[in-house]
């Protein structure tokens, strides 16, 4: 059985859904992909719990939020400082991003990377900013790149690419940002002005108390890249995005275009080379129109016409059962499981 | 669109020997024009536009002709008449107090016509909705059209969104 040491960095909403979905998964690892996870260290931002046999998943689950009090809690240890030094194969990038320098993740998936360690990420920041450096890093260096968390979380929109293997994806529409996909629906079957479907959504949690990067679009743009960069074969960043968002979208314009058939969605388009993310108008019987906040990619396919896959794109279990995914393929390309 | 240009007989019915194979072979007809003006030994021209879609033209098109062969009616010429693309389009800001004739001039000067324009207001003073149906020339791709539109709404600060 091979034993994959991992480094986990950031414990937050998808860090912690990881550690569970981990220990609940340690029987499947074991007889399904030959294979024992041992979680060796937990960075935090203030410190880490390190443990060169392994942590107890089981233990850090039960303490919770107390993990701090734990004897192995190191405090003020720093992840950039101690990549090099850990005994890692994985390193699990899972911390909130800059959007404008992609840090601390940009940095940690360099080290790791300039370690020979593979990385697994469900922070975009440092993948729509610095694909391709990234990408050539971790060829020079043999090793994996992994983030289908980044896009649309556990909706399997990248990995997609390995099943079309035999067609071509010519373009790309869709909807990848939820929050910005529930105010328009808001917006379309009540009526309601755009301040007051944002409101409601940041009440049932749909939307950060800054909700700027997703209504103004940066968020899905920056996915889009991923995305087009990834399906497509192109080498862009989040600067190359032609961004609207949707603030000045109004109940009267919705009105406006309903008798026509149409709808108003916050597409995300990549085709002829060009990344543009904006409101648009669609026929209200798109596959495209769903409602909510979820997502939705539709594939323009050579020879098979659009090809759709949707669901939920965010949630710490969806992130997780994603960052799995990524897993067990890395396992299964190194030879190490089934 | 294809435009077809025949004689006919001056005799009752020969229209109708006409238009059947046309519609029988899924032609949508637009319109007959007939030049009884230009009537020669009984002989009347006559022009009919119809649409055929895409997938099935050819093999129409090749099936009308030999009907109309078999009955006699000369084809004196086949066009593929110019065909608009139609679009439509949301701009919201200041639309009319940022002079819409001007708005509505200038995309006509690059053949992008406004076909129908509905608004709605709330106060004088706020934005208004404007919806326009546009028809723009075949050879035009939508990405030339919307950089045309593009730079009226930058120019006027109107916020666009299309199809
Ligand atoms: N939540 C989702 O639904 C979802 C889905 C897909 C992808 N993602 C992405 O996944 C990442 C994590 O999301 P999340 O929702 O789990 O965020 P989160 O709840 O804010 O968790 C992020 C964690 O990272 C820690 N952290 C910050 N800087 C660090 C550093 N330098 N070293 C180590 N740890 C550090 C934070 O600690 P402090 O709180 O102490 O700063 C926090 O515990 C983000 O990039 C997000 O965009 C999220």
């Amino acid at each position: 059985m091979m034993n994959v040491k991992i480094c986990l960095i950031g414990k937050g909403i998808v860090g912690s859904s990881l550690l569970q979905l981990l220990n609940e998964k340690k029987q499947l690892f074991k007889q399904k992909f030959n294979l024992k996870i041992t979680v060796n260290s937990i960075f935090e931002s203030d410190g880490a719990l390190i443990k060169d046999k392994g942590i107890d998943l089981k233990e850090i689950l039960d303490v919770s939020d107390d993990f701090r009090n734990l004897p192995y809690w190191r405090r003020d240890v720093k992840a950039i400082d101690l990549i090099s030094e850990l005994d890692i194969d994985i390193c699990i990038e899972t911390t909130p991003t800059n959007p404008k320098t992609g840090e601390p993740g940009l940095s940690h998936i360099i080290e790791a990377l300039n370690n020979h360690i593979d990385v697994i990420s469900s922070n975009k920041g440092p993948f729509y900013l610095e694909y391709k450096k990234i990408k050539n890093l971790a060829e020079q260096n043999n090793c994996f790149v992994k983030y289908e968390a980044t896009v649309a979380s556990c909706v399997p929109s990248l990995s997609i690419k390995e099943d079309l293997i035999g067609n071509e994806i010519l373009s790309i529409k869709a909807i990848l940002n939820g929050t910005s996909n529930f105010i328009l629906s808001r917006m379309t079957a009540e009526g309601v002005d755009f301040p007051l479907a944002l409101k409601e959504a940041q009440e049932l949690g749909y939307a950060e108390s800054d909700p700027t990067l997703d209504i103004d679009g940066y968020d899905a743009a920056g996915k889009l890249v991923i995305l087009a960069n990834e399906l497509l074969g192109w080498s862009k960043n989040i600067k190359d995005v032609k961004v609207e968002g949707i603030s000045k979208i109004t109940p009267h314009a919705i009105e406006l275009v309903k008798p026509d058939g149409f709808v108003i969605k916050p597409l995300a388009i990549a085709e002829n080379n060009e990344l543009s993310v904006e409101p648009r108008l669609i026929d209200k019987n798109s596959p495209l129109n769903i409602s909510g906040n979820l997502n939705v990619v539709e594939l323009e396919t050579k020879y098979a016409g659009p090809i759709i896959l949707m669901g939920r794109g965010a949630g710490g279990f969806e992130a997780a059962s994603a960052i799995i995914n990524d897993l067990i393929d890395i396992t299964r390309k190194k030879g190490y499981s089934p | 669109m294809i435009n077809l240009e025949v004689k006919i007989p001056d005799t009752p019915g020969s229209l109708i020997e006409l238009i059947r194979p046309i519609s029988k072979y899924g032609g949508n007809i637009y319109g007959i024009l007939h030049f009884h003006d230009r009537k020669l030994k009984n002989m009347i021209p006559v022009n009919i536009s119809f649409e055929l879609s895409e997938e099935i033209q050819e093999v129409s098109l090749q099936n009308i002709k030999k009907e109309l062969k078999e009955k006699n009616i000369q084809i004196e010429n086949i066009s593929y008449g110019i065909e608009k693309k139609l679009i439509t389009i949301i701009l919201t800001g200041h639309v009319f107090d940022t002079d819409v004739m001007d708005t509505i001039k200038r995309l006509a000067s690059k053949n992008i016509n406004v076909l129908e324009l509905q608004a709605k207001f709330t106060k004088l003073e706020e934005v208004s909705n404007v919806k326009l149906r546009i028809e723009f020339p075949e050879e035009m791709d939508k990405k030339e059209l919307t950089n045309e539109l593009r730079k009226i709404c930058e120019e006027k600060k109107l916020f666009l969104i299309t199809s």
